[in-house]
Parts: C-alpha cells; sequence; structure tokens
C-alpha cells in the first residue's frame, strides 16, 4: 500500500497497520503518527468544548462542578496565568495514537453525559501541579515543569483525580491484613469495598485464617478455609468500581506452608469447579527461604495450621518466620500439620503460572532481610512492588477497633529515565518527585479505613518508580541485559536512591518530624549506609561513563554526609522507592513499561477501556530494531540480573513479570524462579507466555506474530 | 471408508509409533490449547453492551446464532464424519480432539447469551436461524457433502471451506467490536475460538493434501473443479448472508474483502491458489491485526486474555537446586 492510500483509513485501522509490515518488510511508524494525527482530527478536536479564555474556561469548571474551587483559590489569577502560559508554550503532541486514545478515554476531563472533552493534556497536568502543589507557586510551577516534560509521570489515580470535584482518591494502592476471627474477615471485606469504590487496588492478606476443616470452637471440621473467603472478596470487588472509571482490583496473599495452598493455587485451573474458580481475583504466594532449602534436599515440606501457630506462640502466623521456626513447628504436637513434596510444590506452581499467569511470588525471607525498617513484611500488593511492615488490628463484637493497627497504602508515581536523563539534573527530578508524592500522602485521609489511615499518617510512604528503561538503552543503542546495560541500572538506580533519601530528609528537617519508628530503623542506626560509604556506585566502563556524561553523580563522601544528617534529622517518608509496572502511564508519557524489556515491537494492547490498540516501543524506527529484542528473545536471565542490579537500590520491591515461549516447561520456570530468588529480587509478579501461530496458521505479514 | 467389519483385530493406539508427525504436532497443540468458556469474565462486558443500540444488540445475537449452528454441524456431523477416513489411528485422535472443542465453541455462544442477552431474545434468533434461508443454504450445502458414502476428500473440502471460510463472516463482527472497545471479553473468548479453527482448518487441509498427492492427475484436477465449484456456491450464499446482516450498519463492503481474504486462505490450506485478487482481499487493518491471538499485553485487571496454555509439566532435578 502506498502512503497516499493512508488517507481514506480511519485512525483505528492507520493504527492497526504498525502491525502488519509494509510491502519492503519495514514497520510503518508514519501510519501511527498518521493515526494520532487524523485522531484529533476526526475525532477530539471536534468533541472538545471550546472556550474564549482561561478565565471563561475555569470559571465554567468550577461553577458547573467539574473542578475543586479550593484548588484554584490558593492560587492568584495572574499565576494561573502565567503557569497555563507556560504550559501551552511547550506545544506538547502526543507522539503515538495509543498516547493520545489512552489520554482522552481514560484520564481527561468529560462532560457528565461522557460525550465532550473539557480537558486537553496540559490542562489535566496543570490542574494536577496545582492540586499537589498546595498553594506553593514555585513548587506548583515545577511539578509542571517536571509533567510536562515527561520525566515525571505521577500514576493513574493521581493524574486521573487530581484536581477534579467529584473523584476517587489519589491513592495507587492498599494493602491489608485480615486475621483469623470473622470480625476481621467481615470487616475487611467491607474495607475491600469502600477502598474499591475510591479507586486503588486492593491486596488481602490471607496467612492468618485458619484452614479448611481446621476446628472452630474446639469443634473438628468446621472450618471453610481461605476459598470461600476468596470468593466473597472477588465478588466485592467486581461490584465496586471508581464511578466507572476504573474496575475494583484485588489479589490475596498466602503464605507456602499455610494448609490451604494447593486448594488455594487450584481456583485458576483451567478446569477448575466453578464453585471454586476465581477469574478476577489476583493471587499471590509467600515463599520463605526454608521451602526452597527443602525442595532442594528433595525433602517434603511441612504445612502449618495457623489456628494452632497462633495458639502456641500468641501471635499470627504471618509474624512468625517459618524459616526461623520450622524445625520447632515440625516437632510441636499441639502444631497440626500435613505435608507435601516441596519440589511438586514449585512444580504446581509452575503450572498454574502457564495456565493462568498467576500467582505472584513474593520471597519473604529475603524482603525481610532487605527491609530497612523494624517489624516484619508478610504480604505485598496487586501489582507485587509494595513492601512494607503492618500491625494487626482488633475488633469488638460491632466491628468497632480494640486496637486500631496499621494497614499500608501507597503513593506511586515515575519517573522517565530516557528524559530524566536528558534533563541532566537527577537531582531536581527526583526531589520534585519526592515532594509530589508525599503530597499525595499528606493530601490522604481514607477514613473509611482506619487502619489504612492510620498507617498512612505515621509513614507517609511513597513509591517512586522508573519506566522506560528498555527505551533509553536501545536509543542509546546499549542492549537490554548486556553489562553496560546492568552497569547503568545500578549506577542510575543508586543515584535517584541518594536523591530521595536527601530529599525525605529535608522534608523531615523542614516538617521537624520523621516517620513513626524511624528512631528503630537501620537509616536511624545508620547500617543502612554502610554499602553507600563503603564503596563508589559510580560508573566504571566508558560507555557508561559517557551515558552520565555532565550529571552530577553522588560519591561515598555525599552518602556519609547524607548518613550524618540523616542520623541527626530523620526522614519524612517511612518508604521511599517501588518500581510498579506502569500499564497505561506508560503510553501516555511515551516509554516502554517499567524497566521490563518490551514485550513485542509492536505492542497490542487490550483492555476494557480501550479495546484492541497498538504500540511501538519508545524511539524505535527501522534503523535500530536490532536493540529492540523483546522479553521472549531476552530471556529470564538478562531480566532478573537487570532487575538484581536495581533492587539492590529499591527500598521496596519491583514488580518483575518472567516471559516464556509456549514451548517452555514448568521446569524452566522453576528454574527462573530459584534464579531470581538467588539473586535475592524480592518479588515476582506475572508469568506471561507466548505462543507461536503453529506455520502455516499465522497471520501474513503481521509484526507482533514473527520471532 | 472403513466399516466396522474391517476391525479384525483391534489395535490399541501407540503414540510412540507415530506414522505422520503432524499428527503429533497438531495434537500437542490442541490439548495444550485447551479451555473453556467458564475463563473468560464474560460478565465483565454487561457495560459496555448496554451500550449497543438494539439494532446492534440483535444483529450480534444473530451473528452469534450462525456461528453457533456451524460449530454443532462440525460438532455432531464434520468431524465425526471424517473419522472414518483418518489414514492413521492418530488422525481419529486428533480428530476426537477437534469434535470436542467444536462442542465446547458452541457452548461458549450459549455462554455469552445467557451472560448478556435475554431468553427472549435469544430464542427469537434461535428461531431466526432456523428460518433464514442462508445460513440454511450454507448448512445444507456442508451436511450433503459430509452425508455417508460421499467422497472422503469432499468432506475434508467442506470440512476446511467451514473452518476457514464460513466462520469468519461471523468472526468478523466480535472483532470489529473489540477495536472500537467495545466487548473486549467476548472478541477474547472469539480469539480462543479463532485460535482453535485456525489448526482445525489447517490440519484438515494438510490431510486433504496428503490424500490429494495418492490420486493420478485426472482426479486431482476433477477434485480441484469440485473444490472451486463449492466455493463458488458457498460465496454466492455468503455474500447475500453477509448483505442481510450487515448493510444495516455499514459494513457489507468490509466484510466481503475479510471473506474473501479468508476464502484465499481455506484455498490455501487445501494447497490451491488464490481465488481473489489482492485488491479486493485487502481487509481492513484493526480486523487482520485483531486476528492474532499471541503476545497481545493484555491488562488482567479487566480480562484473561489468550495467550495462556496448559504447560508441560518436567520435573526439575537436583542440578536446578545448585544454591
Amino acid at each position: 500500500m502506498l502512503d497516499s492510500d493512508l488517507n481514506g483509513l480511519d485512525y483505528h485501522a492507520l493504527n492497526a497497520m504498525l502491525n502488519l509490515y509494509d510491502a519492503d518488510g519495514h514497520i510503518r511508524f508514519e501510519a501511527d503518527r498518521m493515526a494520532a494525527r487524523q485522531y484529533f482530527l476526526q475525532h477530539v478536536n471536534q468533541n472538545t468544548v471550546f472556550f474564549h479564555s482561561l478565565d471563561e474556561k475555569l470559571g465554567y469548571l468550577v461553577e458547573e462542578g467539574y473542578y475543586e474551587a479550593e484548588v484554584l483559590d490558593q492560587y492568584s489569577k495572574n499565576f494561573m496565568r502565567k503557569i497555563w502560559d507556560a504550559a501551552y508554550a511547550r506545544k506538547f503532541r502526543f507522539p503515538t495514537f495509543l498516547g493520545a486514545f489512552k489520554y482522552y478515554t481514560s484520564y481527561t476531563l468529560k462532560t457528565r453525559d461522557g460525550q465532550r472533552y473539557l480537558e486537553r493534556y496540559e490542562d489535566r497536568v496543570v490542574m494536577c501541579a496545582l492540586a499537589l502543589a498546595r498553594g506553593d507557586e514555585a513548587l506548583a510551577m515545577s511539578f509542571m515543569e517536571e509533567m510536562l516534560s515527561g520525566r515525571f509521570q505521577p500514576a493513574t489515580p493521581t493524574f486521573l483525580n487530581a484536581g477534579k470535584k467529584s473523584r476517587g482518591e489519589l491513592i495507587s494502592c492498599f494493602l491489608l491484613r485480615l486475621e483469623d476471627n470473622m470480625e476481621s474477615i467481615g470487616r475487611g471485606i467491607n474495607s475491600a469495598l469502600q477502598l474499591s469504590k475510591r479507586g486503588g487496588g486492593v491486596a488481602l492478606l490471607l496467612t492468618n485464617i485458619r484452614e479448611h476443616g481446621a476446628p472452630i470452637k474446639g469443634i473438628e471440621n468446621q472450618s471453610s478455609g481461605v476459598i470461600p473467603v476468596m470468593k466473597l472478596l472477588e465478588d466485592s470487588f467486581s461490584y465496586a468500581n471508581q464511578l466507572g472509571a476504573r474496575q475494583g482490583a484485588g489479589a490475596v496473599y498466602l503464605n507456602a506452608h499455610h494448609p490451604d495452598i494447593l486448594r488455594f493455587l487450584d481456583t485458576k485451573r483451567e478446569n477448575a469447579d466453578e464453585k471454586i474458580r476465581i477469574k478476577t481475583l489476583s493471587l499471590g504466594v509467600v515463599i520463605p527461604d526454608i521451602t526452597f532449602e527443602l525442595a532442594k534436599r528433595n525433602d517434603e515440606m511441612y504445612l502449618f495450621s495457623p489456628h494452632d501457630v497462633e495458639k502456641v506462640y500468641g501471635v499470627p502466623f504471618s509474624e512468625i518466620s517459618v524459616t526461623e521456626k520450622y524445625e520447632e513447628m515440625v516437632d510441636d504436637k499441639r502444631i497440626r500439620k500435613k505435608k507435601i513434596n516441596a519440589r511438586a510444590f514449585f512444580q504446581t506452581l509452575a503450572e498454574i503460572q502457564f495456565e493462568s499467569g498467576y500467582p505472584y511470588i513474593m520471597f519473604e525471607d529475603t524482603v525481610n532481610r532487605m527491609n530497612p525498617i523494624a517489624g516484619r513484611i508478610n504480604m505485598s500488593n496487586l501489582c507485587s512492588e509494595i513492601l512494607q511492615v503492618n500491625e494487626a488490628s482488633e475488633f469488638n463484637d460491632d466491628l468497632s477497633y480494640r486496637h486500631l493497627g496499621t494497614d499500608i497504602s501507597c503513593n506511586l508515581g515515575s519517573l522517565n529515565i530516557a528524559k530524566t536523563m536528558d534533563g541532566k539534573d537527577i537531582g531536581q527530578t527526583v526531589g520534585t518527585a519526592v515532594r509530589a508524592l508525599t503530597a499525595v500522602s499528606e493530601m490522604s485521609a481514607i477514613d473509611s479505613v482506619p487502619s489504612i489511615r492510620r498507617g498512612n499518617d505515621e509513614s507517609h510512604a511513597i513509591g517512586l518508580g522508573q519506566m522506560n528503561l528498555h527505551g533509553f538503552l536501545a536509543r542509546e543503542h546499549i542492549h537490554y541485559g548486556s553489562p553496560e546495560g546492568i552497569e547503568f541500572t545500578s549506577v542510575y538506580f543508586a543515584a535517584v536512591a541518594y536523591h530521595a533519601i536527601r530529599e525525605s530528609n529535608a522534608l523531615a528537617r523542614e516538617h521537624g518530624e520523621s516517620f513513626k519508628g524511624f528512631e528503630t530503623s537501620d537509616y536511624a542506626n545508620g547500617a543502612f549506609f554502610d554499602k553507600y560509604t563503603d564503596r563508589d556506585w559510580l560508573p566504571e566502563s566508558e560507555r557508561v561513563k559517557a551515558l552520565f556524561e555532565g550529571i552530577d553523580l553522588p560519591t561515598r563522601d555525599d552518602w556519609a554526609v547524607l548518613k550524618e544528617a540523616v542520623m541527626q534529622e530523620g526522614l519524612y517518608n517511612r518508604n521511599l522507592q517501588a518500581v510498579p509496572p506502569t500499564g497505561s502511564i506508560s503510553y501516555i508519557n511515551n516509554s516502554t513499561s517499567s524497566i521490563h524489556p518490551i514485550v513485542s515491537k509492536i505492542e497490542i494492547r487490550k483492555e476494557g477501556k480501550i479495546g484492541r490498540v497498538y504500540y511501538p516501543a519508545a524511539f524505535m524506527n527501522n534503523d535500530n530494531l536490532e536493540y529492540y529484542r523483546d522479553a521472549y528473545e531476552i530471556g529470564p536471565e538478562a531480566l532478573i540480573d537487570t532487575y538484581a542490579a536495581a533492587t539492590e537500590h529499591v527500598d521496596q520491591g519491583l514488580s518483575l513479570t518472567l516471559f516464556f515461549p509456549a514451548e517452555a516447561t514448568t521446569r524452566d520456570i522453576n528454574r527462573a524462579q530459584i534464579y531470581a530468588w538467588k539473586k535475592g529480587i524480592k518479588t515476582i509478579y506475572y508469568v506471561r507466555l507466548r505462543q507461536a501461530a503453529l506455520e502455516g496458521t499465522e497471520v501474513q505479514g503481521c509484526v507482533s506474530c514473527t520471532l | 471408508m472403513k466399516d466396522m467389519t474391517d476391525i479384525r483385530i483391534p489395535r490399541a493406539i501407540n503414540w510412540n509409533r507415530v506414522q505422520d508427525d503432524k499428527d503429533l504436532e497438531v495434537w500437542n497443540r490442541l490439548t495444550v490449547n485447551f479451555w473453556l468458556p467458564e475463563k473468560v469474565p464474560l460478565s465483565n462486558d454487561i457495560p459496555s453492551w448496554s451500550t449497543l443500540t438494539e439494532e446492534e444488540q440483535r444483529l450480534t445475537i444473530r451473528v452469534f446464532t450462525g456461528l453457533t449452528l456451524l460449530d454443532t454441524i462440525q460438532n455432531t456431523v464434520g468431524a465425526p464424519s471424517l473419522m472414518p477416513d483418518a489414514v492413521t489411528p492418530h488422525e481419529e485422535a486428533v480428530l476426537t480432539n477437534i469434535a470436542f472443542m467444536e462442542a465446547v465453541h458452541a457452548r461458549s455462544y450459549s455462554s455469552i447469551f445467557s451472560t448478556l442477552c435475554s431468553m427472549k431474545e435469544v430464542d427469537e434468533a434461535f428461531r431466526w436461524s432456523e428460518e433464514n434461508p442462508h445460513l440454511q443454504a450454507k448448512a445444507r450445502v456442508i451436511l450433503e457433502t459430509y452425508a455417508p458414502g460421499n467422497d472422503p476428500l469432499k468432506r475434508k473440502i467442506a470440512s476446511v471451506f467451514l473452518e476457514s471460510f464460513l466462520f469468519y463472516s461471523g468472526f468478523y463482527l466480535p472483532m470489529y467490536w473489540s477495536s472500537r472497545a467495545k466487548l473486549t471479553n467476548t472478541a477474547d473468548l472469539i480469539r480462543l475460538i479463532i485460535r482453535d479453527e485456525a489448526v482445525h482448518g489447517y490440519y484438515i487441509g494438510y490431510k486433504f493434501q496428503r490424500g490429494m498427492e495418492r490420486l493420478p492427475e485426472a482426479e486431482r484436477q476433477a477434485l480441484k473443479d469440485y473444490a472451486f465449484a463449492m466455493l463458488f456456491d458457498l460465496y454466492d450464499i455468503e455474500a447475500q448472508y453477509t448483505e442481510e446482516l450487515y448493510d444495516g450498519i455499514g459494513l457489507t463492503e468490509d466484510v466481503k474483502a475479510f471473506l474473501h481474504y479468508n476464502a484465499n486462505k481455506a484455498l490455501q490450506n487445501l494447497g490451491f491458489e488464490a481465488l481473489f485478487p489482492s485488491e479486493v482481499s485487502e481487509v481492513n487493518p484493526a480486523i487482520l491485526a485483531a486476528l492474532s491471538p499471541d503476545s497481545e499485553n493484555h491488562d488482567f485487571f479487566s480480562g484473561s486474555g489468550s495467550s495462556y496454555v496448559i504447560g508441560k509439566a518436567v520435573a526439575t532435578e537436583d542440578e536446578d537446586w545448585d544454591f
């Protein structure tokens, strides 16, 4: 097809041409650019409400109840004109169709009937900046700068909701504990409903709930175990969504040594009975080191009744290190137990991952060893990047709190690595991002779930993430997973860690307060900083040195100075970094997702709101394709090595997806899991599979179909 | 055709002595691709379904009823009728799998109906399918060819046309909706069906070609003429069926281009050259690209995707646990 033939096509067809090679075997990037243009010409422009001036627009949006007046009232008219002018002067354009399409279908403010657009991209960015800066003009200006330049992108709930009058919460993610009693389960389901209604994914810990067949009030074979709780949760999540903007989504975590573990996994089997099949709830398994040791020896692994463990130790099962207490619990007659073969367990895990992509995995002991905060981490969240300590709540019969514990929430946002490097000022970008995320924490008060509110108030935990690693490396002609790629990752993440801690220390100084529990953390005693003051984390190869030219990197002396400052003045945020998978926001930000390799040169993206759309990897053109080997070609080891380099400098977790061709076996998946555990990876997110079409049945000339 | 008296020595199927490697390859593919409609969260499409106009809803139900009829034929008559012609026991086994999966497909449409529509609408559509002359005509053409006593290779031709051609006037619509962000979970389910049908059409076509190789040139030519004549007949019916269904929403031309593309694909499966020139087989890229199930990066929270399979279980060895 000639370019002139493209004219008659609508934007969906133009976008889809990305996935079909032209006659010369080239990818048709121009068709996608034209799709983005046509989308504006054929659709966006004619459906956008026009205003003569900024005053008229803001007046209308406030009066009609679209914008929150309180946000705008904090600023002078003069300043608002200034920030809007500055934003529009940047002449922002979406480089891909999916970026524009995703923004207009999912983020921008629309009239109540959903028919017309009230905001352009610049408006959303400015509103977000104004809301988060809470009246500080200079800060609002730097938020706008960092966002519109593409260096910093707040997570979906923040970017979607900030400044709007009727909106969900700004927080991305919630994690709740459940304890072994009906009050806690009931309250947990209510909390899941409340949090889903307000937006954000919710993860719940099932480890403490007694197993199927356990006694209740001393009568044997009474408990129904964790599956019915999962069913209740699944239905709760499908009932509640955030004003229709986001579907409720939830995850549940269970310790590998819980007696219901195999039932738990079987809910995702292809041939599972409808009564126990779990379709939309995500599963996660918490695996301690001992499970690996047992599998190594090809031993049986014992599963322990949480009810008995709690009776014997006086604390919930999730407070116990299974690795530490394993032999003791095996020998304790009071704890009922059963056993399964440890290797067979790992194989079952991999079988289920083949069939469904689930469960996520959290390597419990790695996570707790690397946690600088006092307390125990027993679960992760819907995207397996949040790793924080929690505390159980106790309830009275009327469901009021006898003891208010703490649950976890997290405010996320990600830096575009390529844009941050281009900006040459990592300190400024990271610092601004930390302030924006802290603002989300300070502006949030989830009163419907008091344990979440308390957790947030006391910790101001945030999660600064990263994206576009592969795009950046490829643009610089470095292969993902190569020694240079890994070296860059290590240096970059060390620099981000330094600046995040520096900014949080500055916040502690300004507020005159630290997060609760600072005194007992490895930050307070300085132990956290040892690995940064013992050696430098600076580039060594010429290639990587060149990438950082003109960029200030922290030396071990800088770290030593920071250590002193932190030990004296504290940190405002208990948690700072977490690298989320970045789906939607990486499309509007024109990035490759997270620090993953690309899934395909042309990614087929499908989700409820946008249908099936095609997305070219960032910075890719027909001349640099060799640097865009996809995750299936790169293989699990290079990916794990890259993540290991980053994990070293991230206080929470990183969503790590493993990719396999469908011809792989469960053994391949197990080996990758063992390798990841050995390399100090904290969590594994999805397992994704790609099945090549049987020769002779493939769609001809399809970019994403060729291997 | 093998008749029952032929079985003098009942033989057990031995998968360790495979005469045709294709049987094993396709068997493996079909078994790892096993799925049931329950895996797809169809109920997530309910809000999207209610955004369709009444006319669009009726069209969609009718299209699926048409597909149900074809799957029913293939399940109860088509695949079983090919079994006596099988030249290897493994081919028979593959055909039983095909027959079963066709039943799963037919079952799936009912899952869609029960999730999205009212009983009354569904009953109306089933009545429509029984009375629609075009739908009945194509069913008849296929069923006549499947009839006992007919030439085994002709049966394979009919089967490939059904699997690789006739289904697609129906598949077009869910692909079209999903490219417009509508009924995306239904589209996932249909894509699972397409994933199966692509392999079915390919495999039966492959067996047809092996059968052809053993025939003298004159018979080969006669079969080829027969295939093209049958395709012309089916195309005539299909074109009218398409007009009747799609004129209302103005998609007829697009669907026809898609039919041409798939007719060529069916002929290719039989080892014949394309019939329709490429100018009239230019499928709307949004539809063509939507056909590929692999490497889709779906959002797990709103759907289940169509790329997961039943994995091959292999136990780990001591060396794997070397740490």
